[in-house]
């Protein structure tokens, strides 16, 4: 996990300097999507969609493990969020299985 | 020679194809439009020769298909061997575009790279260097905008160059064992790396993706579940009024009295040839076909509308705001891009579930999608409407809102008797960025519908009302029906048996039967023989036929009250669609029983709507039920039991699958 986090950043420049701070004040408690704050960037720890298909068409969009995701705006059952250079509307089952 | 044209989906494959062979292929800002291959010659002054076909595919994020119509594009790459693959990049995602992008590449069949919809990086300041890119992915790269079509000459030029050749990859997935996820993913990885190294050296961006716009305001707005779902409402409402009671019927008018004119010339022309002659093609082939053409209007401008809709980015946020109701029902938020497109025909609604993932929600959303009035409908709405209720607007509104209220419904009821849903149903979708709709494009969609209309007209709908005109003209033995004997004819006598059975829906004549039958060849129709056997036109002249005191030639002749012309409005708008429909839906569910669940479904409701209106409604006005109300309700009842019937069948079946699966799982720990 170490090891990728770092050679993602070192290819993804622009945003690492973002990302870091925002990573900085998760630390370790597990959130999923629904408890995060709009406006941040977190980094992806787990994706658990009990569903092969689905984790792997994520994992095709750029969302898996290691990645940034961002949360733009939440509802109470649906967030949007930008996972690559991509806005994305999520129901709440996918948003809970983002763990972050 | 053929040219595969594959890439993410919204990228602006269509747009391209559209652009390079002259077709007028759907095309919308949403991810998921193109759900089947198409071919066509590329122009000549474009290829340089008349050889060269372009094969656009439906949008795929990889190799690996997710949806049916993924699958489709990856299917035809590794199978077909197209001569050379355009693959379009959304230039303001390189970094998802490129994955897809590197397993084309290793097919080994020359690869072109269209970097599409340059004007959007230009206005964002994002800023790629082509010549590098192209250097790293070792083919040709090419900066186009496919809607201005800059940049296309180049690409297939270049692509017909290449074809014969074969194309390098810079990248090589690791000879793995492909059932091994864990391999399969370490794999992923890597390309996925390999793609972001690229991307970290190629693109510079002065706004970065994370960065909240003023378009997230507005989509904030847009998804919200109350904000959204009225925003939702006041623009289809707009959409309906526009077209359907303010500028549509003021054209329409203007066109009618045209028909009108050309209508009594033919007659006149006529006037010395034989009464039968003269009836054929006078009332018969103008008025009918006449009847049905002067609602054009109303039609063209609602395509033009919707058009619009379909080219800004709406859709997308609308299937969003919309999953939540749409999943507490059984269906998904995709399913509200079928019922929208499905305003205007429900063909292309019915092939747009293809996108829907789940395989129930995909075949509910196949069998309900039609129950919303297609363009083929509006004639008929607008007919009664205008001839019953003075042309209200409320009876379209209601039309169409009814129309949801039993997809609605259906869904439950597909809900009940199919049983709890064992898989999990995700939703998600790609937002794509708004974009200013073309008015001339939303011109030529609305050009392109008006003139399949016509043509439908001029053909199905004109062999129709000629044979009706026949058949209603002779009885069986070939000899002219005389006045007063039109019972005699052979239209007659074919269309009242089933005019027996609508007795309870307050319609059991079998004018309006044999109306209903030929509407199910196409729904125009019902207009047309409406026109053809009661020898009326220019229904849509609502101001000569505007209710005056209870008594109007239409409603008359008709011999229908306000209840039952509503009621016999309602049978024909839910009762199954046109044949080509039914067609369209045998295609996409792929199974016998769903087929004809559909067909029961869809001729069940129209009957029990139909039913409780007339009857419900002649209760209200004359206080007693109508005839045949107990007739009618032993029908219902039977249509209910039949649905339980099935529901216990299809549960106990599910039981039974549900049984061998924990049986086997024993075994297998046992094992």
């Amino acid at each position: 996990m170490e090891l990728t986090m770092k050679s993602l950043f070192k290819a993804d420049e622009k945003t690492a300097a973002k990302e870091t701070s925002a990573v900085a004040e998760e630390k370790k408690d597990n959130i999923t999507l629904l408890d995060a704050e709009p406006g941040k960037t977190y980094i992806i720890k787990e994706i658990n969609t009990e569903d092969d298909e689905m984790n792997s068409f994520l994992f095709r969009l750029g969302c898996y493990p290691g990645e940034p995701i961002t949360l733009i705006s939440k509802k109470r059952k649906s967030c949007i969020v930008v996972i690559k250079d991509g806005r994305y509307n999520l129901d709440q089952l996918l948003s809970e299985a983002i763990v972050l | 020679m053929r040219i595969a044209f594959a890439g993410n989906p919204n990228s602006g494959k269509t747009t391209m194809y559209n652009a390079l062979t002259g077709r007028s292929e759907k095309v919308g800002n949403w991810g998921g439009v193109t759900v089947g291959s198409k071919e066509y010659t590329i122009k000549k002054e474009i290829a340089g020769r008349d050889d060269v076909i372009a094969v656009d595919l439906p949008g795929a994020y990889s190799m690996s298909p997710f949806t049916p119509e993924e699958g489709i594009t990856s299917e035809y790459v590794r199978t077909a061997n197209p001569d050379a693959i355009v693959n379009i990049v959304d230039a303001t995602n390189l970094s998802r575009s490129l994955f897809f992008t590197t397993q084309l590449l290793e097919l080994g069949i020359p690869v072109v790279v269209a970097l599409n919809k340059g004007d959007i990086n230009e206005k964002e300041g994002t800023k790629i260097d082509t010549a590098k890119l192209s250097a790293k992915l070792g083919c040709p790269v090419f900066d186009t905008i496919s809607i201005e079509q800059k940049g296309l000459d180049e690409v297939i030029k270049t692509a017909i160059s290449l074809a014969g050749t074969t194309q390098k990859a810079p990248y090589l997935q690791a000879d793995i064992n492909l059932h091994d996820k864990a391999a399969v993913d370490k794999e992923d990885r890597k390309r996925y790396e390999f793609v972001n190294n690229i991307v970290a050296d190629v693109e510079t961006r002065k706004q970065l993706s994370a960065e909240a716009t003023k378009a997230d305001t507005v989509d904030n707005v847009l998804t919200n579940p109350i904000a959204g779902i009225l925003v939702f409402a006041a623009v289809m409402w707009f959409v309906f009024w526009v077209s359907q009671a303010w500028l549509g019927p003021l054209v329409a008018d203007w066109l009618v009295g045209w028909i009108e004119t050309f209508q009594e010339w033919v007659a006149a022309q006529l006037e010395n040839s034989p009464p039968i002659l003269s009836a054929l093609l006078a009332d018969g082939i103008v008025g009918g076909v006449g009847a049905v053409v002067g609602f054009l209007p109303l039609v063209m401008v609602m395509y033009f509308l919707i058009a619009l809709l379909e080219d800004c980015g709406y859709m997308a946020r609308v299937s969003a705001v919309m999953d939540p109701i749409f999943k507490r029902v059984g269906l998904s938020g995709k399913s509200v891009i079928p019922v929208v497109i499905g305003t205007g025909c429900g063909i292309p609604a019915i092939m747009a579930c293809r996108t829907i993932r789940d395989e129930r929600e995909r075949r509910a959303t196949t069998m309900l999608t039609t129950f919303i009035p297609c363009g083929a409908k509006i004639p008929v709405i607008a007919l009664f409407a205008g001839a019953f209720f003075a042309g209200a607007s409320w009876v379209s509104l209601l039309s169409y809102f009814l129309g949801l209220v039993l997809i609605f419904l259906g869904a439950l009821l597909i809900k009940g008797i199919t049983g709890y849903k064992y898989r999990k149903s995700f939703f998600i979708m790609e937002l794509p960025k708004w974009k200013a709709p073309s008015l001339k494009f939303a011109f030529k969609m609305m050009m392109e519908r008006a003139r399949a209309y016509i043509v439908k007209a001029a053909t199905i709908i004109l062999v129709c009302n000629t044979v009706v005109q026949v058949m209603q003209s002779f009885n069986w033995h070939f000899q002219p029906v005389e006045e007063g004997a039109e019972s005699t004819s052979i239209l007659a006598s074919i269309a009242s048996p089933f005019a027996v059975l609508l007795i309870p829906l307050g319609f059991g004549v079998w004018q309006l039967a044999a109306a209903a039958i030929t509407g199910f060849i196409a729904k125009e129709n019902v207009v047309g023989t409406l026109a053809v056997v009661y020898g009326l036109t220019a229904f849509i002249d609502t101001e000569e036929l505007a209710m005056t005191g209870g008594a109007n030639t239409v409603a008359m002749t008709m011999g229908l009250t306000s209840v039952t012309a509503l009621a016999y409005l309602f049978f024909n708008l839910y009762t199954p669609p046109c044949f080509a429909a039914i067609g369209a839906m045998n295609s996409e569910m792929k199974s016998k029983g769903w087929l004809w669940g559909a067909i029961g479904l869809q001729l069940g409701t129209g009957y029990t709507i139909a039913f409780l209106v007339n009857q419900f409604g002649t209760l209200f006005t004359e206080g007693h039920f109508a005839a045949g109300f107990v007739p009618g309700l032993i029908a219902v009842l039977c249509m209910v039991a039949a649905l339980v019937l099935i529901a216990k069948k299809v549960r106990a079946h599910f039981d039974e699958q549900y049984e061998l699966h924990a049986k086997s799982s024993k075994e297998g720990a046992a094992a």
